[in-house]
């Protein structure tokens, strides 16, 4: 690619990039949010027709501005916010545009879900192919996506923060994979905000900073410093504050919660400004004890307290009004409203709130809008442009601080600095910080070990849809919490979740097998 | 701080302000276009005659517009419960005329709140729910009514005779119902931008699930976005019956696709959670220009109908393309 550039009315999103990259190798692209990263790779995969500059693909000067010439020319990109048709069966999706007929046009389905299910095992999925994709989780919707390109045998594959909803396992697995995709001779663009990662896949990184290129280095040049130096223009450390908690009295008891085929009797307590981590393996159950614990989905047995008064299971909007809320891992499914301005996402939850005998007020919406915008640092031309125009990580800004700003009692984040880049998500620790100052409870939901272990005084193991045990503060380290969370470790204190909840034991590590996994 | 603030709410309402002009710039090239096919066209008789003429069109589509901006696109029993409330308006006439008023009102409601009910808190889809309901009061209303069609009686001082009035009843010159539909205009556009209420509905219409996950109660918004379609859709319909002089359940038919036309032209994006009354008004007037022109162009009734719908063929083809020339490949 050369000098290539692209405007979006208000923004020059790319400015005069070139970028080269060559067969058989895998190219990190960083920058902080905003810095044009999935838009310069937006380009290359055919979603604009008003780009400037010059595009080359194995020497030949080629135009992509439809997805069906990128995809001619061998370009397949997985982005970063997913693109699966919801109601339609993973088969279909992964194989969309080239569904097996025969010779009367008929799809033959056999042949389909058998095709289907050899992508999803390349991928290391054990789905049935047959089910909707609206049913199944972020992560594995992810890995559906990332076949679905994969089957289109492209030559270039962009990767665009395919790792932020996944897991370790699933991770090291797509690791494995690029990794033979590379010994086959694929260009590989592979845009991440984790450095670790990109120091273990990478054999180069370009650096993009306000829409321009700020250098590509060889990875055996670069170091975390100076590529940390080249996005932010300064150096910042990856690094938590010792925690000095002042941890009160119990918030929130959540006793014997059971949703049939997801969780099992999970019972705990919360205290007053402090932050409980809930660790496990993807699929273990902690986003639906989440959902289900708020009130967004159903609850079969058990009771959550909240200040002494129970939440009445189902009513979501009830346990909003009372402080307790949940911040959701997808923000594009159920978390933005994408069409509508930063500015009225940022007070959606606070309709209630602000408003008189059923009035609102504009004012007061408007005033708390630009505090937030401004104080989370939230890159975008104005508060008034639609959310869905906002880079990845700047969405993410814009629906946690919905939530900061209704200073409830209990937030519950799940995943809350997914796409984030180095700095913001500094911002966004320290605004949970400042909360947790303030006496919320935090329940903490993240697949960033360094994020969980930093950020947590306490952290509960789920495992299979169970509790299996609590560690403290002192115990916890990303080792640590990952033996737990695979079952092989030795907690020192499994009674203290017992003696926490006051009632309800919660049986040990030894009666896994007989619940079935969702 | 605070200069940012205002500075930011004046952004918006001088969105709001160009997004409106279209459509009163459409209004106003018809108006010319009026004066060009008749010299009679331009009298203050006319105007109150147009006025009057999209008077119950306005009325449907102001409700309408909840349907719409709430992200549940049209309610086709509309309608069906104009009809209804006119004929249980006159089947009560006996109870004198507020009571007959009031309880035609009350059974436009009832048909809202089931809707509302079926659509808000068991998720169906509206278009094929509330069609389904057209459907159903169509054939009850036929089926208890035994195909008759029900007048009311017409004796001076009778409450049939008022009955029949309120449609002729005028302040001034300016016919009552003209008075009415500006005022559910009004009291429509405060209610949208004005209350919560209106907040919540055009959060819901943007995204039901993510409006969910706010802590909005989404059943409750749609229900009262039912509600408020019903009540100004019964209110239209007892002036119609009155207009008709009798009560028969094919009254009303064809409001429904006029108005969600008035609401789009309007600018209220089918996809909810966009739009605002001003401009549903000026889709009202554009459609009653086009209708008078036509009528002092001598161009049929039938034949008017197949313009109102290239209309809105036309109208909606554009907001699909400025959707994409904005490159809103999110929304
Ligand atoms: N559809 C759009 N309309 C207008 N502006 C947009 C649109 N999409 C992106 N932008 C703007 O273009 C700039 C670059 O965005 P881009 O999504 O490429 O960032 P990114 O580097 O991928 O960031 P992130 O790490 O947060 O994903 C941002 O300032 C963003 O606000
Ligand atoms: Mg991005």
């Amino acid at each position: 690619m050369e000098a290539v550039s692209k405007r979006y009315p208000g923004t020059l999103a790319v400015d005069r990039v070139d970028l080269g990259v060559n067969a058989g190798e895998v190219h990190a692209l960083m920058g902080e949010n905003g810095a044009g990263k999935s838009t310069l790779m937006k380009i290359l995969s055919g979603t604009f027709n008003d780009y400037d500059g010059l595009i080359r693909i194995g020497g030949q000067t080629v135009t992509l501005h439809s997805p069906a010439e990128a995809k001619e020319h061998g370009v397949g990109m997985v982005h970063q916010e997913l693109s699966l048709a919801r109601p339609i069966s993973i088969a279909e999706n992964v194989l969309a545009g080239r569904l097996p007929a025969n010779r009367w046009g008929l799809i033959q389905r056999k042949a389909l879900f058998e095709e289907a299910r050899q992508w999803l095992e390349y991928v290391g999925l054990a789905l049935d192919p047959r089910k909707a994709v609206g049913e199944i989780s972020p992560h594995e919707a992810q890995l559906v996506e990332i076949a679905k390109v994969l089957s289109n045998k492209p030559c270039i594959l962009v990767l665009d923060e395919p790792t932020s909803s996944l897991s370790r396992e699933e991770t090291a697995r797509l690791f494995d994979i690029i990794r033979d995709l590379k010994r086959r001779g694929l260009a590989i663009v592979y845009i991440s905000h984790h450095l670790p990662e990109v120091f273990e896949i990478a054999d180069r990184v370009t650096v993009l900073r306000d829409g321009r290129n700020m250098g590509t280095l060889s990875i055996a040049e670069a170091t975390p410093q100076k590529l940390v130096q080249m996005m932010a223009g300064q150096t910042i450390d990856e690094f938590y504050a010792a925690r000095h908690p002042e941890i009160g009295d119990t918030v929130l008891r959540a006793v014997h919660l059971t949703r049939r085929a997801y969780f099992h009797d999970v019972s705990f307590a919360l205290r007053r400004g402090e932050t409980l981590g809930l660790a496990g393996l993807s699929g273990s159950g902690r986003t639906e004890l989440a959902r289900s614990l708020c009130g967004l989905d159903p609850l079969h047995y058990g009771t959550v307290a909240l200040h002494g008064g129970i939440i009445q299971p189902g009513d979501y909007a009830r346990a909003v009004s009372k402080g307790l809320v949940y911040l959701t891992e997808d923000r594009k499914a159920d978390g933005l409203f994408l069409r509508l301005p930063v500015s009225q996402n940022l007070v959606a939850a606070l309709t209630a709130r602000h408003s008189t005998m059923g009035l609102c007020r504009p004012a007061k919406d408007a005033a708390v809008a630009q505090r937030l915008f401004t104080t989370l640092h939230v890159v975008a031309p104005s508060p008034e442009v639609d959310a869905g125009t906002l880079s990845g990580g700047n969405q993410q800004k814009v629906l946690l601080a919905k939530w900061l700003a209704t200073k409830p009692h209990v937030l519950i984040l799940d995943e809350p600095t997914r796409g984030v880049d180095v700095t913001a998500k500094r911002q966004i620790h320290e605004a949970i910080l400042g909360l947790t100052a303030q006496g919320t409870a935090v329940l903490l939901i993240s697949s960033d070990l360094p994020e969980l272990v930093g950020m947590s005084d306490r952290v509960l193991v789920m495992r299979q849809g169970r509790l299996i045990g609590e560690m403290q503060r002192q115990e916890l380290s990303e080792e640590a919490v990952l033996l737990a969370a695979n079952g092989h470790y030795a907690f020192r204190t499994p009674d203290t979740v017992t003696s926490n909840t006051g009632r309800g034991a919660v049986r040990p590590a030894a009666s896994l097998q007989e619940q079935g996994r969702p | 701080m605070n200069t940012q603030t205002t500075s930011s709410s004046k952004r918006s309402a001088a969105r709001t302000a160009l997004e409106t002009a279209g459509i009163y710039a459409v209004a106003a090239t018809l108006l010319v276009a009026g004066v060009l096919a008749s010299p009679d066209f331009l009298t203050a008789e006319n105007l109150l005659s147009i006025l009057s003429g999209v008077a119950l069109l306005g009325m449907v589509a102001c409700g309408m517009a909840f349907i719409t901006y709430s992200g549940n696109m049209a309610d086709l029993s509309l309608p069906t419960t104009m009809a209804f409330s006119g004929i249980i308006a006159v089947a009560s006439l006996s109870l004198g005329i507020v009571p007959a008023l009031l309880l035609g009102v009350l059974a436009g409601l009832a048909i809202g709140a089931m809707n509302g009910l079926v659509v808000g808190k068991l998720n169906a889809n509206p278009i094929l729910w509330t069609l389904a309901v057209a459907f159903f009061m169509e054939g009850f209303m036929r089926f208890t009514w035994s195909n008759n069609q029900l007048y009311p009686e017409i004796e001076p001082g009778t409450p049939g005779a008022a009955f029949i009035g309120i449609f002729r009843l005028r302040t001034g010159p300016v016919p009552l119902i003209v008075l009415v539909m500006l005022a559910l205009f009004a009291v429509a556009h405060l209610v949208m931008t004005r209350t919560r209420f209106g907040r919540e509905s055009r959060l819901v219409g943007s995204s039901r699930a993510a409006a969910r996950s706010s802590g909005i109660r989404v059943s409750r918004v749609v229900f009262f976005n039912f509600l408020a379609a019903a009540f100004a859709a019964s209110v239209a319909g007892i002036f119609l019956t009155s207009m008709n002089k009798l009560g028969v359940f094919y009254l009303g038919q064809g409001y429904d696709f006029k108005a969600v036309t008035a609401v789009v032209i309007g600018g209220v994006m089918l996809s909810g959670g966009r739009g605002h009354i001003p401009g549903v008004f000026g889709g009202v007037l554009v459609i009653g220009l086009l209708t008078n022109i036509m009528t002092f162009l001598g161009i049929t009734a039938f034949r008017q109908n197949i313009v109102t719908g290239l209309v809105f063929i036309a109208v909606v083809g554009f907001q699909q393309y400025q959707l994409r020339a904005r490159g809103k490949d999110y929304a």
